[in-house]
C-alpha cells in the first residue's frame, strides 16, 4: 500500500520536476566538469564475470588504493530462481576485484525494504553459498549504527536523514543493482538501490517516510548525500514488466558501469528503450542536462544500439518508452 | 486440533543463556547482531531473561530502556534518534511491573494517540480537494504505522494490538477495546489474496502480492480468538509456511500465529538447521518455547 504519493501527484512531481531541471540547465553554466565515462560490457554468469570486472574497473581508472569500499546490491525478496535480487556471483566479482585493485577492506552491504530479516534473505538468494565468509562481510544496513543528516539539496523536504555509519564512513559506495523497470519510478537502477541504505531499524519496512516524502525527490536527495560512488549495473538477466518483484526474466547479457550514477541510469534507461528524460529522479538529479543526455557520456564497450533490449512496460508506463 | 502447550517438554533449541548476557552492551541494551544498542532486540533479551531467572542482566536492560524514554511517552528504536516509534509497544508489552506504572500508562496514551496517516481527517481532505477515493475503511479501522504521520502496516498494527490487548484484561477500558478492534479490522482487510499477510500491500497498484511467513505468524497472533474467512485462510497458509520455512524469525512468528490460535501441532519441534543469527531471533525462541510450555509474556 503507498497512500503517498498518488499517480497523480507522481505524474505531477514529474513534471514538476521536469520544469525544474529545465530551469537548471537554462541558468547560468556550471563549472567544466570531464564529461562522465559509462562501460557496456557483455558478461555472463560464470568464472569470467571475475575477469570482466577486473577489466570494467581497470577500464575506469578507479584509484581505490587504501580505501574502504561498501559493495551495495539490490536484496528484495526470497524467490530462488527469480531475477528479482542482483546475482551473488556479480558482487562476489567485484569483491575480488577492489581488493585486487588495492582497497583496505571491502564490506557488502545491503538494507531490504520489504522483509526483515536481511540474513535469511541473502541465503535464499544465494549469497552465503557463493561468497565465502559472507557473514562476516555483510552489514544489515536496516539495522547499522547511525548518524543523523540534513540532505543538501532538499528535494525531498526531508530535514533530517538517520543514515547506515558504514555507507557515511566508505571511502567508495558502489551501488550494485539489478536492472529493473519499477512499479512506481519506471526503472530501478543504481540510483533507486540508494534506497537500501535508509534504516528499516529506524524507519520501518517499507521505508514509508521516503514514499509520503516522494521517491523521485528521495532518489535525488540521496544520491547528493554520497559524494564517492561508483556503479556496476547486473543487466545479464533483469527483470521487466511489473518490477521490481513480480515481474519476468529479461536476458540482456551485459553490465554497465561508471563513477557517474546518473549517467549510468540514463544508459541502461536507454538499453531498455526507456527516455531517460521521462524518469523525474534522473530530471531533479542531473546538475546539467549533459550528465543524461546521450551525447554528454563518454560510452566505452559495446554501443547501446548492440545491445538495446526493449523492457516491457506496464500500461501506466507506456509514455516512458523511447522513441 | 490439539494445542502444544498442553504438557511442558524440553526447549528444541536450549539457548545458551550466558550467550545472551554475553551480548549485552555496556549501556545495558543489545543491538540485533552487533553495534550498538536499539530497543527491539532490548525488549525480546529481557522476556527471555525474566524467563531465564536472569533478573539482573534483565534489570539493566530495564534501566537503558527508561533512560532513552521520550518526552511524549513514546520510545525511540535506539539511542539518539529523536523519534517515538512503534516499538514504544514492544516497551509496552513488558508491562507496568517492569517498566514502571507512569511510563506504562504513557506508552499506552502514546499508542491510543498514534495512527496510520490514511486515517486522519487531514488526509481524508486533501485527497478528496484531489478528487483520488480512499477507502472508507481506511479512515474508519485506523492501524499504526512504522513511525509517526505515516501510512498504517501490518507489523507495527498487529505489535500495537498486542500490547493494547494485554492492557485491555490487565484494565479494561472501551477506548483502548475500541483501537484493538479497529486494529484488527485493519489486518483483516490487508490480507493477501492468497491468504495471510506481508508488510500490509496486498494488491500493490493492483497487482496482487503474496504473503509472507514472519507477519502472517504475526498479524494472526494479534487477531487471537477473532473468527473469519480470512483468519481461516491465513492459518491454512501458515500451516504451508510452518512445513516449508527455513528461517528462524519467521518460525517463531508463525508459532507464535499457529499457537494462540490452537493450530501449532502439539510437541512442535522446529526443525534442526535453521540459523539463530541475531538477538530477537534467539531471544524470540526462549520467549515462544516458554509460552508453549504455558508461561506466555506476550497474554499474561
Amino acid at each position: 500500500m503507498y497512500p503517498k504519493p498518488t499517480r497523480r501527484e507522481w505524474i505531477a512531481g514529474t513534471a514538476g520536476a521536469t520544469l525544474l531541471a529545465g530551469c537548471k540547465a537554462s541558468g547560468p553554466p556550471a563549472a567544466p566538469a570531464a564529461p562522465p565515462q559509462v562501460s557496456i560490457v557483455r558478461a555472463a554468469y560464470d568464472q569470467s564475470l571475475y575477469d570482466t570486472v577486473r577489466r570494467i574497473l581497470a577500464g575506469h581508472s578507479l584509484d581505490v588504493r587504501g580505501l574502504t569500499v561498501v559493495l551495495k546490491p539490490n536484496l528484495v525478496e526470497f524467490e530462488p530462481g527469480t531475477t528479482i535480487n542482483t546475482h551473488p556471483l556479480l558482487v562476489h566479482a567485484a569483491y575480488e576485484a577492489f581488493l585486487a585493485a588495492g582497497a583496505a577492506g571491502v564490506r557488502i552491504a545491503e538494507g531490504p525494504g520489504h522483509r526483515r530479516n536481511t540474513l535469511d534473505l541473502a541465503e535464499a538468494a544465494g549469497y552465503f553459498r557463493t561468497i565465502p565468509r559472507f557473514e562476516d562481510l555483510f552489514v544489515d544496513l536496516n539495522l547499522d549504527d547511525v548518524t543523523h543528516v540534513t540532505p543538501r539539496t532538499q528535494f525531498s523536504g526531508l530535514r533530517k536523514l538517520y543514515l547506515p555509519n558504514t555507507v557515511l564512513g566508505a571511502g567508495l559506495l558502489v551501488s550494485m543493482p539489478k536492472m529493473k523497470t519499477h512499479h512506481l519510478v519506471g526503472a530501478t537502477l543504481s540510483m533507486k538501490n540508494l534506497f537500501g541504505t535508509v534504516p528499516g531499524g529506524i524507519y520501518g519496512w517499507p521505508k514509508n517516510a521516503l514514499h509520503w516524502a516522494g521517491i523521485p525527490q528521495c532518489i535525488a536527495d540521496l544520491h547528493a548525500i554520497y559524494p564517492r560512488k561508483f556503479a556496476i549495473v547486473d543487466g545479464i538477466v533483469g527483470m521487466d514488466g511489473n518490477g521490481p518483484i513480480q515481474g519476468d526474466p529479461k536476458p540482456v547479457g551485459i553490465v554497465v558501469a561508471g563513477s557517474d550514477p546518473r549517467a549510468v541510469d540514463a544508459t541502461c534507461c536507454r538499453v531498455m528503450r526507456i527516455d531517460p528524460f521521462r524518469i523525474g529522479y534522473l530530471r531533479l538529479a542531473a546538475t546539467d542536462v549533459t550528465q543524461i543526455a546521450e551525447q554528454g557520456i563518454v560510452q566505452t564497450g559495446e554501443t547501446i544500439a548492440a545491445v538495446a533490449t526493449p523492457f516491457a512496460l506496464i500500461p501506466e508506463f507506456q509514455s516512458l518508452r523511447l522513441g | 486440533m490439539p494445542q502444544a502447550n498442553a504438557a511442558p517438554r524440553q526447549p528444541c533449541h536450549p539457548m545458551p543463556i550466558g550467550a545472551l548476557i554475553a551480548k549485552q552492551n555496556r549501556d545495558g541494551g543489545w543491538p540485533y547482531s552487533r553495534g550498538g544498542s536499539w530497543t527491539e532486540p532490548t525488549v525480546y533479551a529481557i522476556m527471555a531473561l525474566f524467563l531465564a531467572g536472569e533478573a539482573a542482566s534483565a534489570q539493566r536492560g530495564l534501566a537503558w530502556l527508561g533512560s532513552i524514554r521520550r518526552r511524549d511517552g513514546g520510545w525511540p528504536p535506539r539511542a539518539g534518534v529523536d523519534l517515538s516509534t512503534w516499538v514504544t509497544a514492544l516497551v509496552a508489552l513488558l508491562g507496568p511491573g517492569k517498566i514502571g506504572a507512569p511510563p506504562y500508562g504513557r506508552a499506552i496514551q502514546w499508542l491510543l494517540g498514534t495512527t496510520g496517516e490514511e486515517s486522519t481527517t487531514v488526509y481524508g481532505l486533501r485527497e478528496w480537494l484531489l478528487g483520488n477515493s480512499t477507502p472508507s475503511n481506511d479512515r474508519k479501522f485506523p492501524g499504526w504505522p512504522w513511525i509517526p504521520e505515516n501510512a498504517g502496516w501490518v507489523v507495527p498494527t498487529s505489535v500495537a494490538i498486542l500490547a493494547l490487548d494485554k492492557e485491555d484484561r490487565r484494565q479494561p477500558s472501551s477506548q483502548v477495546r475500541h483501537r484493538v478492534d479497529a486494529g484488527r479490522q485493519f489486518l483483516l482487510s490487508r490480507t493477501c489474496d492468497d491468504g495471510g499477510w506481508n508488510y500490509g500491500s496486498s494488491r500493490p497498484l493492483g497487482y496482487p502480492s503474496r504473503p509472507y511467513p514472519e507477519t502472517t505468524g504475526l498479524a494472526l497472533a494479534a487477531l487471537r480468538g477473532v473468527r473469519s474467512p480470512q483468519v481461516d485462510r491465513a492459518l491454512a497458509m501458515a500451516q504451508r509456511f510452518l512445513a516449508e520455512c527455513r528461517s528462524a524469525d519467521a518460525m517463531n512468528w508463525l508459532r507464535f500465529g499457529l499457537r494462540v490460535h490452537g493450530r501449532l501441532p502439539a510437541g512442535y519441534c522446529a526443525p534442526s538447521g535453521l540459523h539463530y543469527r541475531t538477538i530477537p531471533e534467539t531471544s524470540l525462541d526462549m520467549v515462544m518455547t516458554a509460552a508453549e510450555q504455558g508461561r506466555d509474556l506476550f497474554w499474561g
